[in-house]
């Protein structure tokens, strides 16, 4: 039984996630564009040591997490050496980036096992410092990824100039190299035809406005990242508050009148998409990714707002993951055919929400 | 039907400025993503006309084909007017004049950077410069009676000079 009242409290009938990137350079090195190979792999080397090997060294214990014995190892995924397909699927859990999946060059990615947490060696700059959480976690997304910043920042020469800040290989970056975002589920002001207004908004307070999977992908579904845009000129406290005190609250404020509106104005349709979701989800046999988006996206605001009780928010956010492409291939072998993948597709989404 | 999926010259997010430029008769094809362009100093439509951005890039082309060349990594300034990447922390200082402007544009206007300060950024100029901003940045805020960031500019003061701070406590 989804509990609503706790739901709300945590934002995450329209908060999904959100996550905290820093972009760091090595002092001393070119940046990765203008690296040589050998150049590369020292980068990975010397960031590699200064890590550590676990969440204690890497500076991510502390703070709210109590006793350094409970330290995790870090996984180090060597990228260069990896099938495609466990590329896809690091990119698929929001783990790296597309970009940082699809390059060839000495680079590798350190995760914890609870995946909230990434280090990026050798994507478009040196580090990417990545923190995930589930729901409206900003500032403890924010806090972790400082500690990080702060750890490494300790035993690495960071590129650093007094005007610019910290040096990225894009300027866009440059300064705090920060970039706060969430991915939020505006299901209902897309239907409401709301959207455009949200985004002209976060255009003029400087905020991107991108698809589920961040740059280049077009909204999937109704999931939405928006993102700061300036990294200069700003402080990142400064910028943690503009989000998790006034941006995040208006969107998700913004939201849930227009959900309070539908179903005041629409109720019977609404019910009718997400009830259609739900029975399709369960039933279909052949499913391709855009409709189990769709259909999860109106099944989700079904769970919101409390006409779906037997399904909870965690079953729908790892389903989310686990009905893409490279998540269906390597849970079950001898999918080739794009059709082999829709039925693997179908099966799972029946398997996890309950056949009926 | 949609246009066949073009990857930016960069990086592998999708080209939305296609652009052929024409160097002493040479032809170049560019493809750059929204960041990238941004970058490079090219605006997004409704951002700055077409005329001028090619005003630009025909002028940057015209007078000097390659552009200034960083003498740390021998990066040119073409190199980041094409991929809209920077080749080392050195070139922020060989590009300043060309790609400063970029940065402040990118920026909304900003042109200096306000936040943390690394660990070991120990170098007495960075320290020294880093200081200076501070200090002017705290006139403005006690000036403009904002006395919660005039406290935080102190904090920073304090952690880089300490004995600096212990004068700057007594301004008003």
């Amino acid at each position: 039984m989804t509990d609503l009242t706790a739901m709300m409290a945590g934002d995450r009938d329209v908060v999904m996630s959100c996550r905290v990137r820093l972009a760091r350079n090595v002092s001393g090195f070119p940046f990765v564009g203008r690296a040589t190979h050998p150049q590369r792999r020292e980068v990975l080397e010397t960031v590699r040591a200064a890590a550590g090997p676990d969440e204690a060294s890497v500076g991510l214990v502390g703070g709210g997490r109590v006793g350094a014995s409970t330290a995790e190892s870090l996984a180090w995924v060597d990228l260069a050496a990896l099938p495609k397909r466990d590329r896809q699927l690091l990119w698929e859990r929001h783990l790296i980036s597309r970009q940082f999946a699809e390059g060839d060059s000495p680079r590798a990615v350190a995760v914890t096992p609870d995946e909230r947490f990434s280090l990026m060696v050798n994507e478009e700059d040196h580090v990417r410092i990545q923190v995930l959480r589930t729901g409206n976690l900003l500032r403890e997304a924010f806090d972790a990824a400082v500690r990080v910043d702060a750890t490494l920042g300790s035993r690495l020469d960071f590129a650093f100039h007094p005007k610019w800040g910290y040096l990225t290989a894009c300027p866009t970056n440059v300064g705090c190299g920060i970039r706060i975002g969430v991915m939020v589920h505006l299901r209902a002001l897309r239907v409401t035809n709301e959207i455009e207004k949200v985004k002209r908004a976060a255009k003029e307070l400087h905020l991107a406005v991108r698809g589920f999977h961040g740059e280049g992908s077009e909204a999937t579904g109704d999931w939405f990242q928006i993102s700061n845009q300036r990294t200069l000129g700003v402080t990142e406290t400064g910028l943690l508050e503009e989000f998790a005190g006034r941006i995040v609250p208006a969107v998700v404020a913004y939201e849930r009148e227009a959900r309070r509106v539908l179903l005041e104005r629409q109720r019977t349709l609404l019910e009718d998409r997400v009830f259609r979701g739900i029975s399709l989800l369960r039933s279909a046999r052949l499913l391709g990714l855009d409709e189990a988006m769709k259909q999860l996206s109106s099944v989700r605001l079904g769970v919101c707002l409390g006409l779906i009780p037997d399904v909870g928010l965690d079953t729908l956010n790892r389903l989310t993951i686990q009905l893409q492409s490279a998540h269906l291939r390597a849970g079950e072998s001898g999918i080739e055919s794009d059709d082999d993948e829709r039925a693997a597709r179908a099966r799972v989404a029946r398997t996890i929400l309950g056949e009926q | 039907m949609a246009a066949p999926f073009r990857p930016c010259d960069h990086c592998a997010k999708p080209a939305v400025v296609h652009n052929t430029v024409i160097v002493n008769g040479q032809m170049n094809e560019v493809h750059l993503c929204e960041d990238h362009a941004g970058a490079a100093g090219i605006q997004m439509p409704g951002q700055a006309p077409i005329h001028q951005l090619l005003g630009q890039l025909a002028q940057v082309a015209g007078t000097r084909p390659r552009g200034p060349v960083c003498p740390e990594c021998g990066h040119t300034f073409h190199d980041f007017k094409t991929s809209g990447l920077l080749g080392c922390p050195a070139c922020y200082d060989a590009f300043a004049t060309t790609v400063g402007p970029v940065i402040e544009r990118s920026h909304g206007g900003a042109s200096e950077h306000i936040g943390n300060v690394p660990a070991r950024a120990d170098d007495a100029n960075q320290r020294a410069a880093l200081l200076q901003q501070l200090l002017r940045e705290l006139e403005t805020a006690v000036s403009a009676e904002q006395y919660e960031r005039a406290a935080q500019l102190r904090d920073r003061i304090k952690d880089l000079r300490p004995t600096t701070a212990a004068r700057i406590d007594g301004t008003p």
